[in-house]
């Protein structure tokens, strides 16, 4: 067992979310995180948070917006 | 003449590409141009020069630099481009470099599917619809610019965001220097005590504040988002909407990784414990059933 204990988890836990372990890290949280409810709910904490985060931000630029950036494209070129 | 190009401003990596890609003199093709040529060879065919005639470079973004990472790829060469390549073409040597217009096709083809998600990071910074519209536009007109030093099959998404985020600084942040200059990384501090109490929940709680925020309005979440200061919103969200890793981020906000780190999660943090608050304020019940999963308890 690597199991890295909960204070590791808990501190790395970010890192754990946004990939930026190299992989025996992530297999120590990982292997930790099967084994402990408390810290897995914390993940899956920062999981519903990065989810809402992510819907909540898809933004649709206008298309008035569109059009104007493509005719200013045209314009840009010179002579 | 692209011998002009020499005496470009300040050198920062970006500047150092520019000098070893296509923008050197007519008479030193480049080692990209072949590439870049081949590249277009498909997309040209039917493109018409006809606005060649219309137009003036946009250059109003250049000396506008007093914020030391503005160091703006995009600020510079502008003018001196449209210059270059002018002349380039007027020399009949557009076999070894692109055209305007073909450089054009192939940003358009590029570059401009990023543009809702550039529109919503823009949205991010500016928080109003009008100042973002006018700071992508800004942003694409700047990167066109400079697109000739673009270095192809490199991240042209991380690309684009370091313009917006220069031209934001540059142009937009100015406006409003005095409320977010102060915006650093140990301001909201005294905040967090209350993020920290959330993290030493019981279980319960944990998975009832998780539900909450599961069930909480797009609309919500996107005030808390534009609440939190703007450093630690826009670490948020390159992190977690684009998906950008941490070095990534550091180059796009021109700061060290540590720093990215600290301002995503101090960010995130605070962004859960202001969701949470939301939560209870607007009386979602903790424990009610989640919208996202299958109702299998008593709904609130």
């Amino acid at each position: 067992m690597t199991d890295c204990g909960c204070e590791k988890a808990k501190s790395d836990l970010e890192e754990y979310l946004h990939h930026e372990l190299a992989r025996r890290e992530y297999a120590d949280i990982s292997e930790h995180l099967a084994n402990c409810a408390d810290c897995s709910d914390e993940v899956h904490v920062g999981r519903v948070l990065t989810d809402a985060v992510k819907r909540a931000c898809r933004d649709t630029a206008p298309e008035d917006l569109r059009l104007q950036v493509i005719s200013s494209l045209r314009v840009t070129i010179s002579h | 003449m692209g011998l002009t190009l020499l005496t470009a401003p300040p050198e920062t990596d970006l500047l150092a590409q520019l000098h070893s890609l296509g923008m050197s003199s007519p008479s030193e093709p480049v080692r990209s141009a072949a590439d870049a040529a081949a590249e277009l060879a498909s997309l040209v065919a039917s493109q018409d020069d006809a606005d060649d005639d219309l137009l003036h470079p946009v250059d109003e973004n250049a000396a506008d630099d007093d914020i030391d990472d503005a160091a703006d790829l995009a600020a510079s060469p502008d003018g001196v481009e449209e210059e270059t390549v002018a002349d380039t073409v007027e020399e009949g040597l557009d076999d070894a470099e692109p055209d305007q217009a073909q450089l054009r096709v192939l940003f358009e083809e590029q570059a401009l599917p990023f543009i809702d998600q550039l529109y919503g990071a823009a949205m991010r910074m500016t928080r109003n619809p009008a100042d973002a519209q006018d700071l992508v536009q800004e942003t694409f007109v700047k990167a066109f610019g400079a697109f000739r030093s673009f270095q192809q099959g490199t991240n042209l998404k991380a690309w684009l965001y370091r313009i917006l985020t220069n031209t934001y600084i540059n142009s937009y942040r100015k406006k409003q220097r005095d409320p977010y200059k102060a915006s650093t990384d140990d301001l909201e501090e005294w905040q967090l005590g209350a993020a920290q109490s959330t993290t030493s929940a019981s279980r319960t709680s944990r998975s009832a504040e998780a539900e909450a925020i599961d069930h909480l309005p797009d609309s919500t979440v996107k005030d808390a988002l534009q609440s939190i200061s703007e450093d630690f919103r826009l670490a948020v969200y390159l992190a977690d909407v684009e998906g950008f890793s941490y070095q990534e981020i550091a180059d796009i906000m021109h700061t060290p990784v540590g720093t990215v780190m600290s301002r995503l999660h101090r960010g995130r943090r605070l962004l859960r414990e202001r969701l949470t608050e939301y939560a209870q304020e607007r009386g979602i019940a903790m424990g009610a059933v989640s919208r996202r999963t299958a109702p299998t308890r008593k709904g609130a």
